[in-house]
Order: structure tokens, then C-alpha cells, then sequence
């Protein structure tokens, strides 16, 4: 049960009402004060003060003061009117509920109606700056577009007068080698009658010789000049070939075109590969300082196969791979000595392992890796495997297209198949 | 990289701009005149050659030439000023030298290589230069081939791979080191990075270097003079100035380089005026302009005592995007300062204006 506030105080002018509602210690925020238009009330749980007013007040320009442990309502009437009391007297419950909830809805509805005002004025608000904002930049632009108007004419006006320079000049060009021409012919028809006169014919040469190369030296546009220019022209060049190289790269491929990354990757592979693991195997401090290399065990390997020696050959690689186990070479070589002994299976393996070793797929290993696809397909085959043995030939062949051996045993391997699915 | 205030800086003006009904190759202006030249392939096949005066702010069309080939390029670079004949490289490795007045007959026709010109270059013509005119042309099979027009048939020199070599195709080439009439040097980009500079004195191999991405485009800052700088140009983006005044017996010529566009750099032209300026156009549609500084000294020795060259540094001074396109062709008016035109594949030709270069 709450505990009512009934200690007030009022006092009332034509207009406003006014009335002081003590707080017993209790403190007051302006959550707790609701106010509608004859409704009034002010809840700080546990104390209540509740009045339903005389007459109808303004709410929105009624303010309550809260200070001093004391609220101080100022209430402006609706009507100017003076008020018997505060509160109606003969107020039965329900008239009591009924106005308690208009009172709630009606503050509700004055809510919403607020919100939606401040929207709408926000979304105005919102929609001018946004206009002004863009007048802004168009003046912006426009200043922009001007300022590059101006220069582009500018611009124009010194072509046009340059243009029209180039034109008088060359007309006043024209004009003077016309008049130099006259000039020319006139001296000439002279020296002409002088050489009719005159029978020095021996200096007739050389004095024709020099008025031409003085007028050469005058106009560039007369015949005489033109003739004298070629010969002052060194001869054509005598013709020689420079063979040229280009520069040579470890793939042949221009930066462009070069997968450079999985180029990189292979052969970063191939210098790890290289570099030779220290084993401790305890049998090794028996060996020699050259069966400890990879590479020397590998050449003796090879010559031992060329030699026919199929098991000493498997026994130098054996020793080799377990010195450095990531050297593709050992195992593809392996695995052709496994053929050899038709040890398949170790054939196959081996094959596989090389293989694994040989990817990024690079022209680079190109050659290794038909050499272990057709050997892991020969074992198949010899198996009778031979679809599987087909798969790796296909293989061979999609890296080395050209290749006619290759294409025969694919053939040959294909017919095989077909004749067993046909027995079968 | 030095600061230049922004209300200084050079600004590229656009002036004229033409739509083409043809892919055009290159552009160049026709020297001593305002008019320009469009060199490309129409559609069908067949080459254009199309001429261009300048008025006011139009391209007037003055003539069309269709030729059998696609012409793919062209220079002035090895006729008189009064002659102004056109060489051109086409599609199927003809050389042609074209009189405009009379384009039916070539003055002079070689089939010159198996496969495209990439590239043409003149040099000892209009004015510039000592010693013979003569013409390089570069190709996709591989060879450089520098062609005297007074000699039919046969190039006065060529630059070609060694027997069994595979064959790198050759993207441009340039003269450069034309000072006297004896002196003349070559250098060619090919597509795999290499630069090569050929001595045509003593006909051999002076210099090679390898830039790792296909050269694009070469270019001497002058021809005339005794080879002061070399631009390479290259894809992704990449182009590199070479200092060639020192030559270090192993280390060869000392450069700067700068990766500027996120494309390839099609062409690099300097300005005929200033030397230390250049344009660059790149595969974005865009144009760089550039400033070369020199170093306080371009050369020092180094522990071996030989002289080596130090290069110097770059910066930019503008750069504009004209074009979805690539720019494919670049050319400086070498009478008004300033005035430039250039090609791209969205089929237009743009005649722009690079203001304030006095002040540079």
C-alpha cells in the first residue's frame, strides 16, 4: 500500500495555480512527476500524491520545480476561471480510473505525436543541408570549369597568333627567295653574254663554279643548292650485319609470361635438395669421403646400371637416399633398376616418390617426370594393371605430345585393353 | 622530387579533340606547319593516312590516303624541311617513303622484315643532325634494320639474332648520338627487357642491359648531340632514365627509375625545347609530364678508379587522364612549345596544350 502524500499547500491567481507538495526525505527526479491535463501525480515509491485538478490546466507550459525537499507545481488554467479547490470532491472510483487512464493514454498519444514531429523536422533539416552542400559544390565546379575556360582560350588566342606568324613568315619566305631567283637569273644571263664575249673557256668552269656555291649559300630553295647539299651528304654506309644475343634467362620466358612463383618454389626445391643432410648413421664413419656424396653414390649408381649390375646399382642409390632422401633423380633411377628386376611393385613406389618430389609441374623438370610416368606405367602394364598403366602413359603424353614412342605403347596398351574386355 | 607550387605547375589543356573511324597507330606533326598526321587501320584491313589542319579549335580533315596495309608507324625524322617526306612502317614489314603532295607512288618501298614494324625512327633530316639521312626500323622478327633511302634494297646495317637464336620481337628503337656524320648510335627495346645500343661507327654492340618487363618505348632526349639521356619505358607500370654521358666498363650507364602508372607505359617523348622534360603516356589513358634533375655531379670514380655515372632524380610536374584507353602515341610540336597531339585506341586524336613550360 503506498503512503499518501496529503500535506500540500495551494494557492491559486486568475490564471495559475500553485502548489507546493512537501517530500517527507524523499527524493524526486522528474521521472516520477506525471502530469496530464486534470491529472496529477507524483509517485517516489513508497509515497503517492494523486489529484484529479478542478479544471483542465495547460500541461505543456506547466512546469514543477524540485527543490528543497519540496515539489513546486506551477500550473497555468485552461479557463481563467477562480477554482473552489484543487481537486474535485465528489470523485468516485471509477470516474477516479477513468480519468487516470485518459490522462496515461492521452500523454502517450502527445508523446507519439512529438516523436513524429521531431522526425519530420529532422528530416527537413537533414534535406537542407544536404541542398546547401550541394550548391556548394556546384559553385565549386563552376569556378573550377571557369578558371580551365579561360586558360583553354588563352591558349587558343597564342595559337592562332603563332599560327598566323607561321603563315606571314612563310609568305614573306616565298616573296624573298622569288625576288632572290630574279636576282639569280639576272647575273646569269649577264655572265652569258660575258662567256659569248669572252673565249676563256677554261675559267668559264670556275666561275660558274663559284657563283654556284656562293648562291648556295643564299637560297636553300634553287636547284643549284640542292645538287651541292647531296654532295656535301656522306655516302650510304657500307653494309654490315651486328649479330645480336638476348639475354638469357633460366626459363626462357619473358617476366610477363613466366609463372615466376611456382619457378621459384621448384627451384628453391632443387637447392635444398642439394644441400646434404648429415646423417649419423654409425655405419657411415666407415665409408670413404666420396660415398658420403649423394651425387657420387647417384654416378656410380648409373654406370653400374649402364654395366648391367642391377642389385649394385639399387644398393648405391639405397645408401644415397638415405643420405638425402629428397633428390627426385635417385628415386626415378631406383625405380628403372626396379623394372630391370622386376620388382614392380618397389618400381611403383618408387616412381610415385619421384614424382612427389617433382612438383611445382615446371618446364624445368619436364623430361623427369615423362621418365617416371612411363616407368610407373610399364610396371602397371607388366602387372597387367593396365588401365592404370594407360593413366600414367596418358600422362607422359600430355607433358610431351610429341613424342612417337610414347604414342605407340599407348596404343598398343589400349588394344590390350580392349581385346581383355572383349575375351572377358 | 622537388615542390612546384600548385598555381605554377604546368596544366595540360585539352583543345581539339577528333573522333577517327579508324584505330589509329600513331600521330605526328608535320613539321614547320600547324597540320598533323593520323596513321592507322581502318576496319576492313587496309591502311589510313590522314591529314589534319588546325583551326581555331577544329581539326580540318585535308586529305586521306588508304594504303593496302595497316600502317602501324611513321616518322619525318630523315627528310629535308622542304620535302617533308613521310616514312612508314606497316603491318606486313614494308618501309615506304610517302611525298604527301603525290601519296600514289612511294618515293621509295622495301619489304624490309618478315613481320610488322613495330617502330620507325629518322634521323639527319629536317635541320637536325649531321651526316647521312637515314631510317631504323624495328620488327616483331626479331632484327633492327637502319635503311639509307639513297640505297635500295638492301639496309646499310642490321642488327639480327644469331643463327639458332629464338628471336625476341623488337618494340622499338631509336637514333641517338648524331652529332657529327660520322657518329650515330641505335639503341632497340625488345619484349623480353633487353635495351641494346648499337655504334653504328664501329658497328658493333656498345652497351646491353636487361630492364626484366618488355621495353614499350626508347627515346634520346636529343638525337643531335653527343647521348646525354636515355628513357626506357616499360610494362607494369615501370620507366627508367639512363645517364649516358659516362659508360662504366662493367657496370655500363648509371639510372634512375620510377613506377609511376599501375599500366604499361606506351610511349615517352621529350620536349623538343627543353630536353630535361618529357612526356609519358600510359595504358590507363593517362599522361605523365616529367622533369629530369641532374646531380651535382654526374660522374665520380669509383674503387677501381674508372669513372661511373650518377644519376639524377625525377619529379613530376603533372599528370591528366584523358582516355579509358590507352595512349599508344605521343608527339611533340617541335615549332610551338607546348603544343602536343596524341593517339589513343578509343579511336580519337587529342590535340592538347601544356601551358607554363617557360617557367620550368
Amino acid at each position: 500500500m503506498p503512503v499518501w502524500l496529503r500535506e500540500h499547500s495551494w494557492r491559486q491567481t486568475l490564471t495559475a495555480v500553485y502548489l507546493s507538495l512537501p517530500l517527507r526525505g524523499a527524493r524526486a527526479t522528474p521521472a516520477n512527476i506525471f502530469c496530464g491535463e486534470q491529472y496529477l501525480k507524483v509517485s517516489i515509491p513508497p509515497f503517492l500524491f494523486e489529484a484529479i485538478l478542478y479544471a483542465p490546466i495547460d500541461d505543456t507550459n506547466s512546469t514543477a520545480k524540485i527543490g528543497n525537499g519540496n515539489i513546486f507545481f506551477t500550473l497555468y488554467k485552461k479557463e481563467p476561471a477562480l477554482w473552489d479547490s484543487l481537486t474535485l470532491a465528489n470523485a468516485d472510483k471509477e470516474k477516479l480510473q477513468y480519468l487516470r487512464e485518459n490522462a496515461v493514454l492521452k500523454a502517450q498519444e502527445k508523446a507519439k505525436e512529438e516523436t513524429e514531429a521531431k522526425k519530420i523536422t529532422k528530416q527537413e533539416h537533414k534535406k537542407y543541408a544536404l541542398e546547401a552542400t550541394m550548391k556548394l559544390e556546384e559553385a565549386e565546379r563552376k569556378r573550377i570549369e571557369a578558371l580551365k575556360e579561360k586558360e583553354r582560350q588563352k591558349v587558343a588566342k597564342e595559337l592562332e597568333l603563332w599560327k598566323n606568324q607561321q603563315k606571314d613568315s612563310d609568305k614573306y619566305k616565298s616573296i624573298q627567295k622569288k625576288e632572290e631567283l630574279h636576282q639569280e637569273i639576272e647575273p646569269l644571263e649577264e655572265r652569258k653574254n660575258e662567256k659569248m664575249n669572252k673565249t676563256r673557256i677554261p675559267n668559264e668552269g670556275s666561275s660558274k663554279t663559284r657563283l654556284k656555291s656562293t648562291r648556295g649559300c643564299h637560297g636553300s630553295c634553287s636547284i643549284f643548292s640542292q645538287n651541292l647539299k647531296e654532295e656535301q651528304l656522306p655516302a650510304p654506309r657500307v653494309a654490315a650485319t651486328i649479330k645480336v644475343n638476348f639475354t638469357p634467362r633460366v626459363f626462357p620466358t619473358a617476366l610477363r609470361e613466366s609463372r615466376v612463383a611456382e619457378e621459384e618454389e621448384w627451384l628453391h626445391k632443387q637447392a635444398e635438395a642439394r644441400r646434404i643432410i648429415n646423417s649419423d648413421l654409425s655405419e657411415l664413419e666407415d665409408l670413404k669421403e666420396e660415398e658420403k656424396n649423394p651425387d657420387w653414390l647417384k654416378d656410380k649408381g648409373n654406370k653400374m646400371f649402364a654395366m648391367g649390375d642391377y642389385l649394385g646399382a639399387v644398393n648405391a642409390y639405397n645408401l644415397a637416399v638415405r643420405l638425402n632422401n629428397k633428390l627426385p633423380l635417385l628415386y626415378l633411377n631406383r625405380a628403372a633398376c626396379h623394372l630391370k628386376l622386376r620388382n614392380l611393385h618397389k618400381a611403383i613406389e618408387d616412381s610415385s616418390k619421384a614424382l612427389e618430389l617433382l612438383t611445382p609441374p615446371v618446364p624445368d623438370n619436364e623430361n623427369a617426370r615423362v621418365k617416371a610416368h612411363v616407368r610407373r606405367g610399364t610396371a602397371f602394364c607388366q602387372l597387367e594393371l593396365y588401365t592404370e598403366g594407360l593413366q600414367d602413359y596418358e600422362a607422359a603424353l600430355k607433358i610431351d605430345p610429341r613424342n612417337k614412342i610414347l604414342e605407340k605403347d599407348a596404343e598398343k596398351i589400349r588394344h590390350l585393353i580392349q581385346g581383355t574386355m572383349q575375351s572377358s | 622530387m622537388s615542390a612546384v607550387l600548385g598555381a605554377e605547375r604546368p596544366q595540360v589543356v585539352s583543345h581539339v579533340q577528333q573522333a577517327l573511324s579508324y584505330t589509329v597507330f600513331d600521330c605526328k606533326w608535320v613539321p614547320r606547319s600547324a597540320r598533323l598526321l593520323c596513321l592507322g587501320s581502318a576496319a576492313r584491313g587496309t591502311g589510313v593516312l590522314q591529314l589534319y589542319e588546325l583551326h581555331g579549335a577544329r581539326l580540318e580533315l585535308l586529305r586521306e590516303i588508304e594504303k593496302p596495309k595497316p600502317i602501324k608507324c611513321g616518322t619525318f625524322g630523315a627528310t629535308s624541311l622542304q620535302q617533308r617526306y613521310l616514312a612508314t612502317g606497316d603491318f606486313d614489314g614494308n618501309l615506304n617513303i610517302w611525298n604527301l603532295e603525290a601519296p600514289e607512288i612511294p618515293v621509295y618501298s622495301v619489304k624490309g622484315h618478315k613481320e610488322i614494324i613495330n617502330s620507325i625512327d629518322g634521323v639527319g633530316g629536317l635541320g637536325i643532325g649531321e651526316g647521312a639521312p637515314e631510317i631504323v626500323t624495328g620488327s616483331r622478327d626479331g632484327t633492327v634494320k637502319v635503311w639509307d633511302p639513297r640505297q635500295n634494297d638492301t639496309p646499310v646495317a642490321s642488327m639480327e639474332p644469331v643463327q639458332g637464336e629464338s628471336k625476341r620481337d623488337c618494340w622499338t628503337v631509336a637514333f641517338g648520338n648524331a652529332y657529327n656524320q660520322e657518329e650515330r648510335v641505335v639503341c632497340a627495346g625488345y619484349d623480353n627487357g633487353d635495351i641494346k645500343l648499337f655504334d653504328l661507327k664501329t658497328m658493333s654492340l656498345q652497351w646491353e642491359t636487361n630492364i626484366k618487363n618488355g621495353v614499350c618505348s626508347v627515346e634520346f632526349d636529343r638525337k643531335d648531340i653527343n647521348m646525354n639521356k636515355l628513357v626506357a619505358t616499360s610494362l607494369e607500370g615501370k620507366f627508367h632514365v639512363f645517364d649516358m654521358r659516362t659508360q662504366h666498363p662493367t657496370k655500363g650507364f648509371a639510372s634512375v627509375s620510377e613506377k609511376a602508372q599501375k599500366s604499361t607505359i606506351w610511349q615517352v617523348r621529350h620536349l623538343p625545347q627543353n630536353r630535361d622534360i618529357f612526356m609519358t603516356s600510359g595504358g590507363s589513358g593517362s599522361l605523365h609530364l616529367w622533369k629530369y634533375e641532374y646531380p651535382a655531379q654526374r660522374s665520380k670514380k669509383d674503387s677501381e678508379g674508372s669513372e661511373m655515372g650518377v644519376a639524377g632524380s625525377l619529379s613530376l610536374l603533372q599528370n591528366v587522364t584523358l582516355s579509358t584507353q590507352p595512349i599508344s602515341s605521343l608527339d611533340w610540336s617541335p615549332d610551338k612549345k607546348g603544343l602536343c597531339v596524341c593517339g589513343s585506341f578509343d579511336q580519337t586524336v587529342r590535340v592538347l596544350i601544356v601551358t607554363k613550360l617557360n617557367k620550368i
